[in-house]
């Protein structure tokens, strides 16, 4: 038996390292304008090596469109999971992700504020990043000394998150018809607003704070036993709480302020990994990066090519999210983790 | 090592514990009794640091446990806690293996080392067969023995157990009594128990120490406290002493 699962661990693990990149190189095909399979390498090894200098429309189309969008799916896809993971072992509840922490509305308002008043002087993109981590903050300072209890936390979340919700709604009345219609788009999610500008910002915000949830894989099961105990087994349970969740905060803000909102990823992807492989977090959170990667970027292949128009990641990602959710639900209680 | 308690206060709405001074030997078992509510589990907790009282302290060896680190008492102190609930279902091995925590550095895993203190404990308590077991398909009886590993792969100098053997068949009961009187003598530990079944206490324990609504009533070897009228102004219950075949026995 122990011999079975050893081996199956093995072949997901391997399956973890190909699929990302087996699905970067099939995404760089996919897309309105046809660039020949073949061609696909040459051109991305020739824009790499010169300085783009009188660049075919394929190169454009791949280096200026293609690439960063799927790149931006995979690093996103990996945010959302391993903070998904990481605030579930943390909190010690399966049902808990970005949303969780108000982090989410905190985004949603900051690109409110930005489309609707504040034009091009600040964007988008930094203003709901602001928002998402002051949007953090504000459930740390709501839960204030009970920071370290868990239904603190989480009310508080719930808290600042209505909150949020309603300057939303606030902003959303005053907007004029045509702010309001960006913004709607921009709340729905969607990848193919990324530029480089972007992502030299965000890519590594994200990188640097998935590594080191990475790096705590194995504390996050010391401190999932709860707090009393991981104080008796030596954890300085306060301030690694808070570098927990300031981590997640950070990733998720930086992938939210330039995707829009789209849930569910950090649901879904540590539940299937668990039931893969187990609760181990020193499995669950790399793996959790890598699928969290394959299966946004999948989700947006899907969203970019499988209908004659490009239908919004974050409404597919719900669709498929919230049945999800719902099984979830039913079954938590029983021992299924 | 000798840990001793002294001057500590800690109240919680109500309640308060107050303890003037209590001496817990090295290399034996003291088991903690009394009724429910007396402020056993709020004592453990205290030396376990899980509490923090509002005056006085613990010290071992002369050192003050309040100004230790929390990775330095955890090396010192292991806290058996009673009937954890959890959330996820780790492997026997991987529990285990957390009682390791204050050995790696934050950013780090497990080493061979800690798998080999985890190992050896799991061993030590006879479930060695049962590491690669889900945590939440053992029975109770080997949940407290895995509880228990966990604490050894920890290598504490002073071992508490609060409530080890509640909701235990005898056997296991007895298991789990005999495996902590082991603690004491082969691993040279300070080990502190809170108990109800005081037949047991009287079979495992060196010594005693009787608590009452918040204060210690009587401490020392059971032989030197123990008789019924300590017996009925602690429990408020008629209890007797028997002597049978030259060993104490209570009857109620």
């Amino acid at each position: 038996m122990s011999g079975s699962r050893d081996r199956r661990t093995a072949v997901i693990a391997v399956l973890a390292i190909v699929l990302p990149i087996l699905l970067l190189v099939l995404s760089l095909n996919l897309g309105a304008y046809r660039i020949p399979p073949k061609d696909v390498l040459p051109i991305l090894v020739k824009a790499i090596f010169s300085d783009g200098g009188g660049a075919s429309p394929a190169a454009d189309v791949l280096i200026r469109i293609r690439l960063p969008r799927l790149l931006l799916a995979l690093f996103a896809g990996a945010a959302l999971a391993v903070s998904g993971a990481s605030l579930q072992a943390l909190f010690r509840n399966p049902l808990v992700f970005e949303f969780s922490l108000g982090i989410s509305y905190g985004a949603a308002f900051g690109a409110a504020l930005s489309l609707v008043f504040l034009g091009a002087k600040v964007p988008a993109q930094a203003a709901a990043f602001v928002f998402a981590v002051a949007a953090v903050l504000a459930v740390l300072f709501v839960a204030g000394r009970g920071a370290s209890q868990v239904v603190t936390i989480l009310l508080s979340g719930v808290i600042v998150s209505a909150l949020f919700q309603a300057l939303l709604s606030l902003v959303e009345f005053f907007a004029n018809p045509y702010a309001l219609q960006a913004l709607i788009f921009w709340l729905m999610g969607s990848l193919g607003q990324a530029t480089w500008t972007d992502l030299t910002i965000s890519l590594p915000v994200i990188g640097v704070g998935v590594a080191a949830l990475i790096g705590l894989r194995w504390r996050l099961n010391v401190l999932s036993l709860g707090e009393d105990e991981a104080r008796t087994l030596g954890v300085d349970v306060r301030r690694e709480k808070v570098l927990v969740i300031i981590l997640a905060a950070l990733t998720t803000a930086a992938a939210t302020a330039v995707t829009g909102v789209i849930s569910w990823i950090g649901l879904i992807v540590p539940h299937l990994v668990r039931m893969a492989v187990g609760p181990d977090n020193r499995k669950v959170i790399p793996l959790s990066a890598a699928f969290g990667a394959s299966l946004l970027l999948l989700a947006d292949d899907i969203a970019r090519s499988a209908f004659a128009i490009e239908v919004p990641i974050g409404i597919l990602t719900s669709v498929v999210g919230i049945p999800f959710f719902i099984v979830l639900l039913k079954r938590s209680g029983k021992a299924w983790l | 090592m000798k840990a001793r308690v002294a001057g500590l206060v800690f109240s919680y709405g109500g309640f308060r514990l107050e303890i003037g001074e209590l001496v817990f030997p090295g290399s034996r078992v003291t088991a903690v009794v009394g009724p429910n509510g007396a402020g056993k589990s709020t004592l453990l907790k205290c030396l376990a640091g899980i509490l923090a009282p509002e005056r006085g302290g613990t010290f071992v060896d002369g050192r003050d446990l309040a100004r230790l680190g929390g990775r330095e008492r955890a090396r010192l102190i292991g806290y058996v806690p009673q009937e954890p609930t959890y959330m996820f279902n780790y492997a026997v091995l991987d529990f285990v293996l957390t009682g390791r925590a204050a050995f790696i550095p934050r950013f780090s895993s497990p080493a061979a080392l800690d798998l080999e203190a985890a190992r050896e404990a799991l061993q030590y308590v006879g479930l060695a067969d049962l590491e690669r077991r889900p945590f939440f398909e053992l029975s109770s009886g080997e949940r407290r023995l895995v509880l228990i590993a966990r604490t050894l792969a920890q290598r504490p100098s002073i071992l508490l157990l609060d409530e080890p053997t509640t909701f235990l068949d005898p056997r296991h009961e007895t298991e789990v009594m005999a495996l902590i009187r082991r603690l004491a003598v082969e691993k040279a530990a300070t080990v502190i128990v809170t108990l109800h079944a005081l037949d047991m206490a009287l079979k495992y324990a060196d010594s005693m120490v009787f608590m009452k609504a918040g204060v210690v009533v009587a401490a020392g070897p059971p032989d030197h406290i123990l008789d019924e009228a300590l017996l009925r102004s602690v429990y408020d219950v008629d209890i007797g002493i028997v002597d049978v075949a030259g060993r104490r026995v209570l009857v109620r």
